[in-house]
């Protein structure tokens, strides 16, 4: 999906240069944005057509009964009633608010309403209270990947940042109040670390390069807004080591808004919150048909919510959010092509 | 007017600005100093920061569920103050930036209001204010969702003894 107006000569032979046999059908949408459906056609290995949803930022809090906890059970009930019903549910982190073993067993048995499996990434807001410790008993490894009906599917964990507490004399608690405000001056960049990376490399090794690829981090897979952690600073190394495929795609929680963008081979999509919705930072958005409207303060749940997308045989996506408020743009109510 | 009269005007210039120094002693004071400039932005920047504590928590009154502004407003996003007064549907009328500050403290975090002439609300509007310096003022601006100043690094204001970021 690009937009018509500002399409340049450039975008077009990036995204027709990479799918090879790559057709461009216009479609006019809303009054003022003109967006483009990227059809690949001729892939070699098809897939079984499928949907999965994505859950993410509950930020639960130690609280009874929390708004938070009501928020999320009602999304859980909405993806249970998808029809058709989603293969898989992946939830993209910041289960818990302040990282306590408390809020990530509320969050687990929310989920565990789910008549679907579930996957797990983390967020910042449940890693560093114990690094991890608790979430990983709860959810497992926050690295892995799996084949789901043709299409490789891998989860890493992108909130990893460097020893900034030790040196401070930081305790646990100090250390993850400094993580829970996202315009710290303190915490530096996020990334998936060297770890990962060696990880990731061997995971995909094998893959051919029609191998369609959808790839979940907590936090965008592109330099969107360092300030507010809105990037991961090894993002161009995961993008190259990805680089083989005829196409990525990448979704993340964390800016809990909508966004999409497009690096190379890969689409990358924001979701939405289950709890609150975030301003836009400012900066100039490849795509600013995407953004939503300004979410009213008066209806306590507009900008947040689940999302599904639908993948297609030649590995096309219909990414479509599933608000409780009313605030998406026409051109992104019914779903859009990524 | 010819040269004659031109110096005969600035003569009797001269001649009131003298008289205006002589009664300005007994009546006005010097112009402030650059120590008392000092001293003002100090305190000025003492209620910014302590702006800033509140918006991220530091009063426990104004919250009952946990939430603080900052979750909902990074470096004060969001919150428009350049737009203030205005009118707010949900309260069917014109109202102040501090009306507003007391709608989000009631209603998304259901805490109890600030006493509107006291010194934390003062601190809360001189943290948004501050953050969104040099933005033109636009009463009633509603649709559009605008942005603070862009901070680079640190808090976005000057802090003394912080060591990190001054973003003027
Ligand atoms: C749960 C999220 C949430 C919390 C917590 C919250 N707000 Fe808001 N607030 C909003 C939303 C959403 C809006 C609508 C803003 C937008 O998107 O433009 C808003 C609007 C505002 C506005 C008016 C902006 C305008 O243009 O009308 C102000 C001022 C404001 N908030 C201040 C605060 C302060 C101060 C606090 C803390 C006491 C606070 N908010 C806490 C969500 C929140
Ligand atoms: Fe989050
Ligand atoms: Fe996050």
């Amino acid at each position: 999906m690009i937009d018509l107006k500002n399409a340049s000569r450039r975008d077009f032979l990036s995204i027709s240069g990479r799918a090879g046999l790559a057709t461009l059908v216009a479609s006019a949408v809303g009054i003022n944005v003109g967006m483009v459906e990227v059809l690949t056609a001729g892939t070699s290995k098809k897939i079984t057509p499928f949907r999965f949803a994505i859950l993410t930022d509950a930020h639960l809090f130690s609280i009874d009964d929390h708004k938070f906890d009501i928020f999320l059970a009602q999304a859980v009930e909405q993806v249970n009633a998808m029809s058709p019903a989603p293969d898989f549910v992946v939830y993209g982190g910041d289960i818990a608010q302040n990282g306590r073993d408390d809020q990530l067993v509320k969050g687990r048995k929310i989920l565990s309403k789910l008549k679907m499996p579930i996957h797990f990434i983390p967020g910042e807001h449940d890693w560093y209270l114990d690094m991890g410790a608790a979430w990983k008993g709860h959810f497992g490894s926050p690295t892995w990947s799996m084949n789901h009906k043709g299409v490789h599917m891998i989860g890493m964990n992108s909130i990893l940042v460097r020893d900034f507490w030790t040196a401070a004399g930081m305790s646990a608690k100090q250390r993850m109040d400094t993580m829970e405000m996202l315009e710290s001056p303190i915490a530096g960049p996020w990334g998936v670390r060297e770890e990962q990376l060696e990880w990731l490399k061997k995971d995909v090794k094998a893959l051919g390069s029609e191998t369609p690829v959808v790839v979940f981090t907590h936090s965008p897979l592109w330099d969107y807004y360092p300030r507010w952690n809105f990037q991961t600073e090894d993002a161009p190394e995961v993008r190259s080591i990805l680089s083989k495929f005829e196409r990525v795609m990448s979704f993340h929680g964390h800016v809990h808004q909508t966004v999409y963008n497009k690096i190379g081979n890969m689409s990358s999509v924001g979701t939405l919150s289950t709890s609150w919705p975030w301003p836009y930072p400012d900066v100039q958005l490849a795509y600013p048909e995407m953004r939503m409207t300004r979410s009213d303060p008066a209806m306590i749940q507009d900008g947040e919510g689940p999302q599904h997308i639908d993948l297609e045989a030649d590995f096309q996506g219909t990414m479509h959010y599933d608000p409780f408020g009313n605030m998406l743009q026409p051109s992104i109510k019914d779903g859009f092509k990524i | 007017m010819n040269k004659k009269r031109v110096w005969a005007a600035i003569g009797v210039l001269a001649a009131g600005g003298a008289l205006s120094l002589l009664v300005g002693a007994a009546l006005a004071r010097d112009p402030y100093t650059r120590e008392e400039l000092a001293e003002q932005e100090k305190a000025l920047l003492a209620s910014v920061d302590h702006g800033r504590d509140l918006w991220h928590g530091s009063n426990p009154s104004i919250s009952t569920n946990g939430l603080a502004c900052g979750n909902c407003h990074p470096d004060a996003a969001a919150s428009n103050p350049h737009t203030f007064p205005k009118y707010q549907a949900d309260v069917g009328k014109v109202i102040a930036l501090r009306d507003m500050i007391n709608w989000c403290i009631t209603t998304p975090q259901a805490g109890k209001p600030l006493d509107a002439d006291g010194d934390d609300m003062i601190a809360m509007e001189a943290y948004a204010f501050y953050l969104y310096r040099g933005k033109q003022i636009m009463p009633g601006l509603a649709t559009e969702q605008t942005s603070p100043v862009v901070v680079k690094s640190g808090v976005g204001y000057p802090k003394k003894g912080s060591g990190v970021g001054y973003d003027k």
